[in-house]
């Protein structure tokens, strides 16, 4: 980290002895790494009341990091396939630290999901979605909708009873999609029911196949928001020019940034070392499901209103009506860039912005309707 | 057995002291350490002629006596309640101790109040001289609150070989002195008043936030770092206070820490040491998160970073208490009282009479459900011994840790506890388990009938 | 994005009225950072460097002893069980009714608890979650662990037993 380097202004660098500020300009010399930080120090960031929502991008960021750093840790020792419930075994009471490594990765798995969450509604009620920012919003659902999958996909690896069962109830989602569903939940599965071969194509999926994706999406993303900067919400582009504050990205913004995954990570390794994951029985998959049985928090929404309209309209229509209702919601929640253009507040506006308060009272109150109802 | 016992679901009765005590620490320290940052503040202000300062200072104030006088002091009533329904033996063994040592503290908690209040009222209405003696009085009187309340928290760490000479003889009050200046009295003394004081320096970051940086750059960035200074000495002090503390602790509690350390790796270890790690790691995270966000960005150290510190600050807090709770196990009182109210020395009286035999509440219980069914003495049997740590699918649930257990897999685990041999590996962390063998066998069958009735609908977390 | 106001300049000016006092609070101050610093590194350095380095650790300790002679233990009586160190972990020696020498690891294959002989039933028992393996063959008979207890090779001679790697 750069950290100990940047607090001094540009001719001060210059000017300072010692073997780091030598090997510091030897570097600078082949990389331009001053011209850089000139750059940073250039670009500004708006500072207003909402600003701290600013954060959770980077947040999103600090635990995907995390996530690839601890998961090429877990590969070391993973096995996928029949010896998958072993190994993570092995990893977890065997190995020294594998329960702290298995537990950095399943929680922060769930806490980015979480931040993403966060990032995405912030960027909602900001309506940092309009004009130019459009494919930044587009990303970013993609991003979070990969996310999610590689949720999904990490949940089975462990092959306990949870996962097994959990994942189970969790292809009900794509199985119920009219026409193609049972085709894809086949597909996904590799036949009728979940088993190793399922295990082996999630490994694959959870470890090469949606980092290809994820990661050139990921830096497209990025590049966005370096290309437009920080989008200000309605209530701050509404002031006069003169009322506007910026903070330099460079130290400032940049510094508290940091101060925010310290953060983050403190709470990372607080909830692993208190709360560490615990490995289930192997699966059996003879065994009857335990009651209760569910998919993880962030598909509790989804599986929830499919399992409500199952209910309702017995049959086929409640599938077809749930899923509709579900995919009329995402396709409404991906083209507001398209529907709220105006950069001043007015009725579309405001419609938007009553969506989004819908949306995210839907989601929540579905997911504490799915726990209650276990 | 000689109370009824308080059966809260979920987090159990040590839940509702710990959400309690939690809030009342971070609070009650910031009435002390904020007791000496406000007379400082105000004398540096006065000797500066700082008309802005002043008026920062009078806000915070404000802030500190709706927090400390509201607050603090309803959860400190809160505690009192809460303990005197989750402990009953423990706590009637404090007040017969230290009932004196309570009325001291009334005298200076009264003081203390009148005095916060008659600061806060005063501003610009007497002389400044007099106001800030006002606050000193303030800070004097709040400190021996802490000085007083201290003896009692650290007696039930290391009571002391001298009271535990006298305990159960009537006489224990003639060792009060010796129980009071314990051996854990100084190290946690001083610890205690460190966190004071940087808790007034987070709390007065609340205050900092406040001010508009843009309007008033100066004084937010003076009054920001001025604040953040006060983090400083606890930062450099605590590792030697602590290591001082661990010192004064008695071998076998130092085992349990030493124990988890050992069997990190493993993942394997003790609770205290991962609280206790949690906390060493939340206190460096607050140096550096108040570094990047108060230090560096004095001017733009707004609500949401103020809240973060705050937060923080309560997770330090949190698990700092509850490594040192923990760090008394398997007692309550130590090597007095085990931690479900069961007296060292009558632990051979109840295997011998029976644990339930000389209960008036069980006696109660019996009459009430006469004619029905034979009370379930395997019941009653969980919430005298078990309740005080566990619940039943909450809190070190019995549904999780029993798990897989069959009857006799059970009594083979109680058997383990009643015996307490040397080697038992529960030996350390749980009390042993008392009564005649058919309140034993009891116990089995209720466990059995709560950990194996719904086998399958037991959820893993 | 350019910048529409300068309150930066404001901020710039700040800090510089402090500076000139400041040289050893600097100094105090990168070093608190220097040292938390430092602490995060090893707090995340060390649990790595330990889970990469565990079957190498294990392999070493495994290689370094392969047998190990119990000087005496012949003379245990038959329908009993002796502890003794295999490298550097307990294991045990049982002596059935019937005349036939057992020895296997002692360590539970479910959390690494030391499990213990018992005669009146015959099995050995783990006490930290009630694990119970065959005393013959060391198989997992019932309870969590996972896998059976790794067996022995036993050589009674007269005046001593040899234990070894099978």
């Amino acid at each position: 980290m750069a950290v100990s380097s940047y607090p001094e202004p540009e001719a001060k660098t210059a000017a300072k002895k010692g073997a780091g500020a030598a090997l510091f300009r030897w570097v600078d010399e082949r990389l331009g790494i001053e011209e850089i930080l000139a750059f940073a120090r250039h670009k500004t960031v708006p500072e207003h009341a909402h600003s701290f929502w600013y954060y959770w991008g980077g947040v999103s960021l600090f635990f995907f990091l995390v996530q690839v750093f601890s998961g090429v840790l877990l590969l070391v020792y993973y096995r996928p396939g029949v010896e998958a419930y072993e190994s993570v075994r092995q990893i977890t009471y065997d190995i020294r630290f594998g329960w702290l490594i298995r537990s950095t990765h399943s929680w922060a798995a769930n806490l980015m999901v979480f931040a993403i969450f966060v990032h995405m509604f912030s960027v909602f009620f900001m309506k940092a979605y309009r004009r130019p920012r459009e494919f930044g919003w587009w990303s970013g659902l993609a991003l979070l909708g990969l996310t999610m999958v590689f949720g999904f996909s990490g949940y089975l690896l462990p092959m306990d009873d949870l996962a097994f069962f959990a994942t189970k109830i969790g292809l009900e989602i794509p199985a119920s999609m009219p026409v193609v569903g049972t085709l894809i939940a086949d597909i996904v599965r590799g036949g009728p029911d979940v088993s190793e071969v399922t295990i082996q194509r999630f490994f694959a999926l959870h470890v090469v196949v949606l980092p290809l994706v994820y990661v050139p999406l990921l830096f497209f993303h990025m590049w966005l928001v370096q290309r437009h900067g920080n989008a200000m919400p309605p209530a701050e582009e509404a002031k006069p020019e003169a009322e506007r504050r910026t903070i330099p990205f460079f130290p400032d913004f940049f510094s508290r940034d940091m101060g925010m995954w310290l953060i983050a990570l403190n709470v990372l390794a607080g909830l692993a070392a208190l709360y560490p994951w615990q490995l289930g029985p192997q699966a059996d998959p003879i065994a009857p499901a335990p009651l209760g049985i569910h998919p993880e928090w962030y598909f509790m929404s989804t599986f929830q209103i499919l399992k409500a309209f199952g209910r309702w309209f017995p049959g086929e229509a409640g599938e077809v009506l749930g899923i509709g209702l579900f995919t009329l919601v995402l396709l409404l929640w991906a083209i507001i860039p398209l529907y709220d253009t105006r950069t001043h507040a007015g009725r579309r506006a405001r419609a938007a912005t009553w969506f989004g308060y819908f949306v995210l009272a839907g989601l929540i109150g579905t997911t504490i309707w799915g726990y209650w109802e276990i | 057995m000689n109370y009824p016992f308080w059966d809260v679901p979920i987090i159990g009765s040590g839940g509702v002291i710990a959400i309690i005590a939690i809030f009342h620490v971070m609070i009650s320290h910031f009435a002390i350490g904020g007791g000496f940052y406000l007379p400082m503040a105000e004398a540096k202000a006065l000797r500066e002629g700082r008309e802005d300062w002043m008026r920062t200072l009078r806000r915070h104030s404000h802030f500190f006596l709706i927090l400390t006088g509201v607050f603090g002091a309803v959860s400190g009533v809160g505690i009192w309640f809460s303990i005197g329904l989750a402990n009953p033996e423990a706590t009637s063994t404090l007040i017969h101790n230290f009932v004196f040592g309570w009325a001291i503290e009334w005298v200076f908690f009264i003081v203390e109040l009148t005095a916060a209040a008659v600061y806060y009222y005063t501003w610009g209405r007497i002389p400044d001289r007099l106001h800030l003696k006002i606050g000193w009085v303030y800070a004097f009187t709040a400190w021996m609150s802490l000085v007083i309340i201290n003896g009692i928290l650290t007696f039930m760490l290391t009571p002391g070989a001298e009271w535990l000479g006298v305990a159960g003889t009537g006489q224990e009050s003639g060792a009060f002195w010796a129980a009071f200046f314990n051996p854990t009295y100084w190290p946690s003394l001083v610890l205690r008043t460190l966190v004071c004081i940087s808790l007034a320096g987070i709390f007065a970051l609340v205050t900092a936030a406040r001010i508009d940086g843009f309007a008033e750059p100066k004084l937010k960035t003076e009054i920001v770092r001025w604040s953040t200074k006060w983090l400083v000495p606890s930062f450099v002090l605590m590792p030697v206070c602590f290591l001082w503390y661990l010192w004064t602790v008695p071998e076998s509690q130092r085992q349990l820490l030493n124990l988890g350390i050992a069997t990190i790796g493993q993942g394997t270890f003790t609770q205290v040491t991962r609280s206790a790690l949690v906390s060493v790691m939340t206190s460096a995270t607050i140096l550096a998160v108040v570094y990047f966000t108060a230090w560096r960005n004095a001017r733009d150290f707004n609500m949401g970073w103020a809240a973060a510190v705050l937060l923080l600050a309560l997770g330090a807090t949190a698990t700092t208490e509850q490594s040192r709770e923990m760090l008394r196990k398997p007692y309550v009182i130590g090597e007095h009282m085990y931690s479900n109210g069961v007296r060292r020395s009558e632990v051979e009286h109840f295997n011998r009479e029976g644990y339930l035999s000389g209960s008036p509440w069980a006696a109660a219980h019996a009459s009430e459900s006469a004619g029905d069914a034979a009370p379930d003495r395997g019941a009653l049997m969980f919430r005298g011994q078990c309740l005080a740590c566990h619940t039943t699918d909450g809190y070190r649930p019995m549904k999780r840790l029993l798990q897989g257990r069959d009857r006799a897999s059970i009594m083979n685990l109680l058997g383990t506890l009643h015996e307490y041999g040397e080697n038992s590996p529960y030996r350390a962390f749980m009390p042993p388990l008392v009564g005649k063998p058919d309140e034993i066998e009891a116990l089995a069958d209720y466990l059995d009938r709560v950990v194996n009735a719904g086998a399958h609908t037991a959820k893993a977390e | 994005m350019s910048e529409p106001n300068t309150p930066e300049n404001a901020r710039k000016m700040e800090p510089v009225e402090e500076q000139p006092a400041s040289a050893a609070r600097r100094a105090f101050v990168r070093l608190g950072v220097g040292a938390v610093g430092a602490g995060y590194a090893s707090a995340i350095g060390y649990p790595i460097y330990a889970y990469l380095a565990t079957p190498a650790q294990r392999a070493a300790a495994a290689a370094a002893v392969t047998q190990t002679q119990l000087d005496g233990a012949d003379k245990l009586p038959a329908g009993s069980a002796m502890m003794f160190r295999f490298g550097p972990k307990p294991a045990l020696l049982i002596h059935h009714a019937d005349g036939t020498w057992v020895a296997m690891t002692a360590v539970c294959t479910h959390l690494g608890c030391t499990v213990q002989y018992e005669a009146p039933e015959n099995r050995i028992f783990c006490a930290c979650h009630g694990g119970v393996y065959d005393a013959r063959t060391g198989a997992n008979v019932s309870g969590p662990p996972p896998k059976p207890l790794t067996q022995f090779r036993v050589e009674v001679t007269d005046g001593s037993i040899v234990i070894s790697r099978a």
